[in-house]
C-alpha cells in the first residue's frame, strides 16, 4: 500500500502537506516539572514526550557494581510508553528489546556528550515518558533529554540534536529520482526507509545513526545529508528555547 | 555479577602508541579481518565460524507449528542468543546483559526484519500450519566482533540447511523424512552481513593533518574495550544497507560514515564469496562421486509437469 509515494510524486507534497525538507512544527519548554532538577516537554509534531532528570546524585547501587563506581558519572535512561500513546493499546513488557536499545542509545549518547568526569561516582537519571507517538521518537526523545540536561544545569560538550530523514524510493527500486525527506510521521515512518541522525551542535559529527529499513547503498548519502541539514535547524529551535527560558529568570531576577 | 576486568594501564598505553604509529598489536591492517574460517556439522544446519579466536555455532532447527492468529500466511523465524558464562565470567545464566541485548537486536535487525528468510514460503496450511525456523547461536569464545561473526553463522547455517519435504492434500500434511525424499533448502531472499568500525581518538600528537579518528574492522576483546565508539552496518553484496546502528558513542563526521558503507560493502562481498565457496565445497564432500546428482535428477524425472 504505498500510498505515500504514489501521491508524492504528483504534487510533491507529502500526506501531511509538506515539502520533502520541511520540518513538522517542533515546540518544546523547559523546566515544566518543579520536582526534578531538570525537566523539559517538547512536541515534534504529533510526537510529545516529557523528560525529567535527576542527578547528578550519589547512586543508589553501592558496591561499584555498575560503571557508577568509576571515575566518572553513569548516566540512566528509562524509557516508559504510556498505554494511551500509540493507535492500539498494547501492554509492554519491562524488558521490551526495542526500549531497551534506545535507552542504552541514549545513556551511551550522553556518556560521551556530557562532562561525566565532573561528577564521579554518581548518577545522572534520565525519565523520558512518552505521551503521544507519531514517528521520530528516538529523535523526540534524544531532543528532550538535550533540554532536561540544560535545565538541570549538567555541563554538556553541545547540544545533541536529533531528527529523521527518509526517502521516496522502496529498497528495491534503484530508482535515481528517489526524494530524500525529512522528519518523518508514523505512516511514513510504516512505508518508507528511514534513518534517525543526531548531530553534535551545528557540525557534522554524527553522534547517533539508527537505520532499521532496506535501502539501496545510494539513497544513503541523500538521506544523510538531509538528516544533518534537519539537526541544524532542531538545534535552531531548541537554542531558542534555551535562551527565552534565561531571558525570562534574567528579566524575574531584574524585578 | 563478576565485573569484566578493565585494561591495565600499561596495556592501555602500549595500545595506543602502537595505533599512533598505525601498528595493530597484532600486526594486522586497519581494514584487515582475522583468519575467517567456517566448518558445517554432519547435520544440516549446523555452522560453526571461527575469527581468530572467537569462536560461534549456530544450529538451526525446523518444527510444524502453528502461525500467529494476526498472520495466518507466515512462517515463524526465531534467533536466540545465548551468552554462556564459558564465554566470559561477566556473563550469566538467564540475566541477560547489554552485550546479549544488543547482539540479539543486531542479528534481529539484520536477518530478520531485512526479511533474509522468506516466512511466507514457510506456510503449510494457511492459519493451522506452518514451519518455524529457529536459529540458536552459542558463543563458544569470546575475543571480541561478536556481531560479526555471529551474523556469519547465522547466514551460513541458514544457507546449508535442508528442510523436511513437505505435500498437502486438502486439510492433511505429509512430512516426509529424510530417507523418504531429499529436504529442500530454505528460500532466502537475500544474504545480508555485519561489518563492525570501531573508532578510536586520533592520536594526541598527530601528524599536522587534522585527520579524524582512526577506524579498526575486525576489533579484538582489548581492542573493543578501548574505543571510543562503533557503528554495525549490515549490508547484502548486492549493496542494500539493511541495517546501521550507531548508538552514541564519539561523535563521527557524516562523510566518514559514508565512507564506512562503502568499505562495508567490499568486506561484505568478500565474506560472501568465502561462504559461498566453503558451501560449494560442503556439497561437493558430502556428493561423493556426483552420485546425489544422477539421483535428484532421476526423481525428478518421475515427477509428471
Amino acid at each position: 500500500m504505498p500510498l505515500d509515494t504514489s501521491t508524492y510524486s504528483l504534487a510533491l507534497l507529502r500526506l501531511d502537506g509538506r515539502r520533502w525538507n520541511e520540518l513538522r512544527r517542533l515546540t518544546a519548554q523547559i523546566s515544566t516539572q518543579a520536582a526534578a532538577d531538570g525537566s523539559s516537554y517538547l512536541e515534534m509534531g504529533n510526537t510529545k514526550v516529557i523528560c525529567t532528570v535527576t542527578g547528578p546524585a550519589e547512586g543508589k547501587r553501592t558496591g561499584g557494581a555498575g560503571t557508577g563506581g568509576g571515575n566518572e558519572a553513569e548516566v540512566r535512561v528509562e524509557i516508559g510508553i504510556a498505554g494511551f500513546s500509540g493507535v492500539d493499546r498494547k501492554r509492554r513488557g519491562r524488558n521490551d528489546k526495542r526500549i531497551s536499545e534506545m535507552q542504552t542509545t541514549i545513556s551511551n549518547t550522553f556518556a560521551s556528550s556530557l562532562f561525566t568526569h565532573l561528577y564521579p561516582h554518581s548518577t545522572i537519571n534520565i525519565n523520558i515518558h512518552i505521551l503521544s507517538q507519531d514517528g521520530s521518537l528516538l529523535a523526540a526523545c534524544l531532543n528532550a533529554s538535550t533540554l532536561a540536561l540544560i535545565d538541570a544545569g549538567i555541563p554538556m560538550r553541545n547540544y545533541i540534536c536529533a531528527c529523521t530523514a527518509g526517502s521516496t524510493s522502496s529498497h528495491s527500486a534503484n530508482d535515481e529520482a528517489a526524494d530524500p525527506l525529512l522528519d518523518l510521521n508514523n505512516l511514513e515512518e510504516q512505508e518508507l526507509p528511514f534513518l534517525t541522525v543526531a548531530t553534535v551542535g551545528e557540525s557534522d559529527e554524527v553522534a547517533v545513526l539508527v537505520l532499521e529499513t532496506r535501502v539501496q547503498m545510494g539513497r544513503l548519502e541523500g538521506m544523510l545529508a538531509v538528516g544533518v541539514d534537519g539537526c541544524k535547524q532542531v538545534r535552531e529551535i531548541l537554542d531558542g528555547v534555551v535562551r527565552r527560558r534565561g531571558k525570562r529568570i534574567l528579566e524575574s531576577a531584574a524585578v | 555479577m563478576p565485573r569484566e576486568v578493565e585494561p591495565s594501564q600499561n596495556e592501555k598505553q602500549f595500545f595506543t602508541k602502537a595505533l599512533s604509529e598505525n601498528i595493530r598489536i597484532d600486526g594486522r591492517g586497519f581494514d584487515e579481518f582475522r583468519e575467517l574460517s567456517l566448518e558445517f556439522g554432519d547435520e544440516h544446519g549446523v555452522a560453526d565460524v571461527r575469527l581468530g579466536k572467537t569462536r560461534v555455532l549456530t544450529h538451526i532447527t525446523a518444527e510444524v507449528t502453528s502461525p500467529f492468529p494476526d498472520r495466518p500466511f507466515d512462517g515463524l523465524f526465531t534467533i536466540t542468543t545465548e551468552l554462556s558464562p564459558m564465554t566470559s565470567p561477566s556473563f550469566e545464566v538467564n540475566r541477560p546483559t547489554e552485550t546479549e541485548l544488543l547482539l540479539s537486536r543486531m542479528l534481529e535487525k539484520t536477518i530478520r526484519r531485512s526479511s533474509a528468510l522468506d516466512t511466507e514460503s514457510l506456510c503449510l496450511i494457511a492459519g493451522q500450519k506452518v514451519w518455524s525456523i529457529r536459529a540458536d547461536v552459542h558463543v563458544l569464545s569470546s575475543d571480541g566482533n561478536l556481531t560479526d561473526a555471529a551474523c556469519i553463522s547465522i547466514i551460513a547455517a541458514l544457507q546449508h540447511f535442508r528442510k523436511p519435504d513437505t505435500s498437502t492434500s486438502g486439510e492433511g500434511v505429509t512430512v516426509y523424512t529424510l530417507a523418504e525424499r531429499e529436504p529442500v533448502p530454505l528460500s532466502l531472499l537475500h544474504h545480508p552481513l555485519c561489518v563492525t568500525f570501531s573508532f578510536y581518538p586520533p592520536p594526541a600528537e598527530g601528524n599536522g593533518e587534522g585527520e579524524g579518528e582512526i577506524t579498526l574492522l575486525d576489533t579484538t576483546h582489548l581492542e573493543e574495550s578501548l574505543r571510543a565508539g562503533s557503528v554495525t552496518i549490515s549490508m547484502n553484496r548486492h549493496g542494500e544497507v539493511c541495517q546501521i546502528a550507531k548508538l552514541g558513542g564519539v561523535a563521527v563526521d557524516a562523510v566518514t560514515l559514508l565512507h564506512c558503507t562503502s568499505v562495508a560493502l567490499v568486506k561484505v562481498k568478500e565474506i560472501s564469496a568465502f561462504v559461498a565457496k566453503r558451501l560449494e565445497q560442503e556439497s561437493r564432500r558430502k556428493d561423493v562421486d556426483g552420485k546425489m546428482k544422477t539421483l535428484l535428477s532421476s526423481e525428478n524425472a518421475r515427477i509428471p509437469g
